[in-house]
């Protein structure tokens, strides 16, 4: 044996001792180590995954109650859409239903049938279409105007980088246009000149203002000749003539179903055949109906039939809460209530219970 | 001779023994300070998206009074007459009375701006942190009002003691140079708000 085999030579004891020394570092460092991700994933995390409580839908559910016997609509069909986003829902007098959703306006027929899509360059906000046909498509900060073929005719000036129109309206010569960031109401005459700016607080003649809390801010052209208008804000649809003069309004603050349920509401509104109207709510989503004086008559729908939306409003149900929950609603030339409700990406349509 | 040499004594055995003791303890104390290093590079803070404002951030802070407070994002808020943040859900009356308030300790100042428009701040000297104005602002308003803890008093303990009870997962541990988290931005342009 020679000295150079000598040191290579390892003992069992040496063995033992150096795997001691390397297994003593490498637990050391291991456990360091697993010390460091312990405390690093308690802090990202900081409790046991799947654990989440949303303790805040137990504090609408009392609110949330309607009266049975007030529900007098009853659920008689659906209209899906593959869009990502709905904003806007109208009907024509042939009953054929248009979205506004995406960059596009989707045409059904009653039974849920696609009929049509027109494709738009950017995101439609708000619609109506008249008897003949042409679409009005309110963008955010303009009004493009379609023929029933699909062709554009016109296109209204921009009014600004704050403006948002939430709402058109069309009667006989003019055209309503609701700007919910400039918080007015804009006429325009039929070749799109601008005619007059209606709502905007002025004492002398007894006008509040509109108040907008939220991009919720609709009108529409009743039957009475009037042009009426939700403010959000003061809890009240509005009634003004062609020429701004404020007539009328109803409409009082309350979580009971009577009222209009939090901050601002209501969101959107219809007008039935008859006068009446159709309401949507946020928050609280629910859809009811009042006499032209501004009386409750019924319920279409309570929260409960709009349990998903009810969660948008709720803590943890997304990163814009109510500001996108908000429904909108139309009605048909029988008195059939659609109600497009964004979260579920679904219109759905109410017909009156006969014997109610 | 050189056989006995090469053999490993019971003394140079234990000796082996401390030194790798020494070494573990050298790991672990490493680690120790990355730990503690790491740590003083990022602070806590709640995720406004995830919070569900469920009260125990009132109750769990090791401080006295919680370092969790509510913020106002004025940028997002309606400034609306009847805030559902600052107002009980049935009122009374739209006024400054303590029983029209949902706030426990009267921590909210209500302002008037302008017909019909009100201002809502928040004194944090008397906020706890309960969440109850969250709750009503993120029910039917914009969610301009979300819990943040606040910097100037968290102590940035190591495990913080709502982060532990925190049934949403909402705590965080976030970069010490962004310390809050902040509703609205570019999000909220992209979907036009």
């Amino acid at each position: 044996m020679t000295m150079s085999e000598e040191k290579k030579s390892v003992t069992r004891r040496e063995f033992i001792g150096k795997s001691v020394k390397v297994a003593g570092f490498a637990v050391g460092l291991g456990g360091a180590m697993g010390l460091t991700v312990s405390r690093f994933l308690n802090n990202a995390t900081g409790r046991k995954l799947g654990s989440v409580v949303n303790t805040s839908d137990h504090d609408l559910r009392e609110l949330s109650a309607v009266d049975p016997a007030l529900i007098q609509y009853r659920e008689a069909g659906k209209i899906t859409t593959s869009a990502q986003h709905l904003h806007a829902i109208a009907v024509d007098p042939e009953d054929r239903v248009y979205l506004a959703a995406d960059k596009s306006i989707q045409v059904f027929s009653m039974d849920g049938v696609h009929l049509s899509e027109l494709r738009l360059n950017d995101t439609p906000r708000c619609l109506t279409v008249t008897g003949n046909g042409i679409a009005y498509v309110g963008m955010r900060d303009h009004v493009e105007i379609y023929s029933p073929r699909g062709l554009q005719k016109a296109s209204w000036g921009g009014l600004g980088q704050n403006a948002v129109l939430t709402s058109i309206a069309v009667s006989e010569n003019d055209v309503f246009v609701a700007d919910a960031g400039n918080r007015v109401v804009l006429r325009y005459d039929a070749s799109g000149k601008l005619a007059r700016r209606i709502g905007e607080r002025d004492e002398s003649r007894d006008i509040p203002g509109f108040s907008v809390p939220s991009p919720y801010f609709d009108l529409a052209v009743s039957p009475d000749g009037l042009l009426r208008v939700a403010n959000p804000g003061q809890h009240r649809v509005e009634a003004y003539t062609f020429d701004g003069d404020l007539e009328l309004s109803w409409g009082n603050p309350s979580m009971g179903i009577a009222g209009f349920c939090g901050c601002c509401n209501p969101v959107n509104f219809a007008m039935l055949p008859d006068g009446k109207f159709v309401t949507c709510e946020k928050g609280l989503p629910r859809v009811k109906v009042y006499n032209a004086e501004g009386g409750l008559e019924s319920v279409v729908a309570g929260s409960e039939a709009f349990a998903k939306n009810a969660k948008v409003c709720a803590l943890g149900g997304g990163p814009f809460g109510c500001r996108t929950g908000g429904m909108d609603v139309a009605v048909d030339s029988s008195g059939s209530v659609l109600v497009m409700d964004p979260v579920e990406k679904v219109v759905r349509i109410f017909e009156r219970i006969e014997d109610a | 001779m050189p056989e006995e040499k090469s053999r490993v004594t019971r003394r140079d055995f234990i000796r082996s023994g401390i030194r790798g003791t020494c070494l573990l303890g050298l790991g672990g104390s490493m680690g120790l300070l990355l730990n503690r290093i790491q740590g003083n590079d990022t602070v806590w803070q709640i995720d406004p998206e995830k919070c569900i404002a469920c009260e125990k951030c009132m109750d769990h802070c090791v401080l006295e009074v919680s370092a969790v407070k509510c913020f106002h994002k004025f940028a997002m808020c309606g400034y609306c007459k009847l805030c559902t943040g600052y107002f009980e859900p049935q009122p009374n009356a739209l006024d400054t009375g303590a029983e029209n308030q949902v706030c426990p300790t009267g921590a909210i100042k209500r302002g008037f701006v302008e017909h019909p428009y009100y201002e809502y701040i928040i004194d944090e000297s008397l906020c706890v942190g309960c969440g109850k104005c969250v709750k009503g602002c993120t029910a039917f308003g914009n969610g301009s009002l979300f819990l943040q803890v606040r910097h100037d008093r968290c102590l940035n303990c190591n495990e913080c003691a709502i982060a532990v009870v925190c049934p949403a997962g909402a705590f965080k541990r976030v970069p010490a140079d962004r310390p809050y988290l902040l509703k609205g931005g570019e999000a909220d342009r992209s979907m036009g708000l």
